[in-house]
Formats: structure tokens, C-alpha cells, sequence
């Protein structure tokens, strides 16, 4: 069952703000991120979403599919939660994490990544997110 | 024949593809894969980076070059985050954990070169560092 990755990222300056993810780090215009012409299924989502904790306070991390490329609809899906009680110094690191869907697409058209953080405002968040399919 | 293939590399600049090409004291291994390969069964990264500077950023892997059948294929391994130190104040060191796609299942053509690169993505970080190891069926 061979699988495609294809990736988008960016950053979520404002709370409770739906922010598209554009962009793939050197690559600052991909362009739309369409559903390849062999795909059958999107098997899920690797995400990895990370605060920059500048402000004291408590977030939630969610994305959002939406698109043509979605059969059945828009997708909301948790991608984490973080707080922080000093803003002068800190650091972490945490890997992504796959979440299996297997999700009905629509080959050659487009799914549209979002990345939004509700709670409070604890800075601003890098997300990045990783669609898996099955070819 | 080898059924891993491991590079390594310093990725010092944000958002900035960089080919990963040595190996520690090997300076230049092989990125070719195996005669009998038909595939990338798993995906191995461990990255980590000194956060001198404050922000967030993912950390990115492109497997590219004439082995991967269907084209560059890119994944989002990791997120890191940094906040400046106040002068004269200690930070413990931080344990990154590994990513692992254990059923990857990307087609590969054997004896064909493949490109690894990593790229941190959003904030730059500082220095940081990578490894990626393939495991071929």
C-alpha cells in the first residue's frame, strides 16, 4: 500500500484566528496543495504544533481541513495544548504525531490546511501538518 | 546488502533546504539505495537545536532525487520552541524525542541516488542539527 506525503506549514500569531498554512519552509509559494492523481484515501495527518510561550498564559492547538478535495466535508482535528508560567527563558522540543483518518478525497482537487489555537493568547505557534494518502 | 541508509547534517539557517550528505567520521556515504529495494518501509529522525535565538519552528524532511518513484515526498517530523534566557539563568537541556513512521511505504527504484534534506521552518532557532535514517525493503 505505497503512500504520498505532502506538507504545509506556518505560523499562528493571533488567538482564536483561523490562519491558512501556505507555505514549506524554502519553499514559500508550493502553490495549492492538491489531492494527487493516484490517491484512493487520505490515511491521516501528521502534525506537530509548538508555541513560542512569550506570553504567560494557557492554548489549545486545533487544524482544520477543508476544501474540494474533502468528499465528505471539513475536518477539525485536535493538535495539542500548552501553557507556560514565565516567559524568560525555556525551551522544548516534541515530535509529530499521526493521526489516522481515512478520509474519502477527491483526486486533482484541493484541501486547504488551517492551523488555529483557542484558550488564551500564548504568543504566537509554528504548525506544520503532513497529509498521508494511500496510492 | 544494507538495509539502512543514514546521513546527517547541520541545518544552520531557517527555512532552508540543506542536503544531508555525511555521516560522522564518513564524510561522503552512499545514498544509493539497495540493489533489491522496492521501498521505504520506515522513517527514522532525530533533530535538535541549540534555541539560542527565541521562537517556534517544525522541523521538515524532503526525500527526494531519481530513487523516490513518485517524487519529492515531504514530512513534518517535529515542533521546537524557545524563549531567550535571562542573563545569569540555567535551562536544562532538552531531550528531543524520535520520530518514527514505521510503515512509510514509499516506492523506490534500487541503485538509484536519494536526496535527504531537512529544513527548520518558521523561526530560526540557532544552530541545529539532524539525522535520517531509511530502512528499504
Amino acid at each position: 500500500m505505497p503512500k504520498l506525503y505532502r506538507s504545509r506549514e506556518g505560523e499562528i500569531t493571533a488567538i482564536d484566528t483561523k490562519t491558512q498554512l501556505t507555505t514549506l519552509g524554502s519553499q514559500t509559494a508550493p502553490g495549492p496543495l492538491l489531492v494527487p492523481n493516484q490517491a484512493k484515501m487520505l490515511l491521516g495527518v501528521f502534525v506537530a504544533a509548538v508555541g513560542n510561550h512569550s506570553a504567560i498564559n494557557d492554548a489549545n492547538f486545533f487544524i482544520r481541513l477543508e476544501g474540494p478535495g474533502l468528499i465528505e466535508g471539513p475536518e477539525v482535528i485536535a493538535a495539542g495544548a500548552e501553557a507556560t508560567q514565565v516567559a524568560t527563558g525555556g525551551a522544548a522540543g516534541k515530535k509529530a504525531e499521526f493521526i489516522p483518518l481515512n478520509i474519502k478525497i477527491q483526486v486533482s482537487q484541493e484541501i486547504l490546511i488551517f492551523g488555529e489555537m483557542g484558550g488564551e493568547d500564548i504568543g504566537a505557534a509554528q504548525f506544520g501538518v503532513t497529509l498521508v494518502f494511500e496510492v | 546488502m544494507s538495509k539502512t541508509l543514514t546521513v546527517e547534517g547541520d541545518v544552520n539557517a531557517a527555512n532552508t533546504k540543506t542536503n544531508l550528505t555525511t555521516q560522522g567520521s564518513v564524510a561522503a556515504p552512499s545514498r544509493v539505495t539497495p540493489a533489491d529495494a522496492k521501498r521505504i518501509t520506515s522513517v527514522i529522525v532525530a533533530a535538535a537545536a541549540d534555541q539560542l535565538a527565541e521562537g517556534a519552528a517544525n522541523i521538515l524532511i524532503r526525500l527526494g532525487g531519481n530513487a523516490i518513484r513518485r517524487g519529492e515526498q515531504t514530512i513534518i517530523c517535529a515542533g521546537l520552541a524557545a524563549n531567550t534566557v535571562v542573563s545569569g539563568s540555567d535551562l536544562p537541556p532538552v531531550y528531543n524525542p524520535l520520530f518514527m513512521v514505521m510503515d512509510a511505504d514509499i516506492e523506490v527504484d534500487p541503485s538509484e541516488v536519494i536526496d535527504i534534506s531537512a529544513e527548520v521552518v518558521g523561526d530560526d532557532l540557532g544552530d541545529a542539527t539532524a539525522v535520517v535514517t531509511l530502512i528499504f525493503d
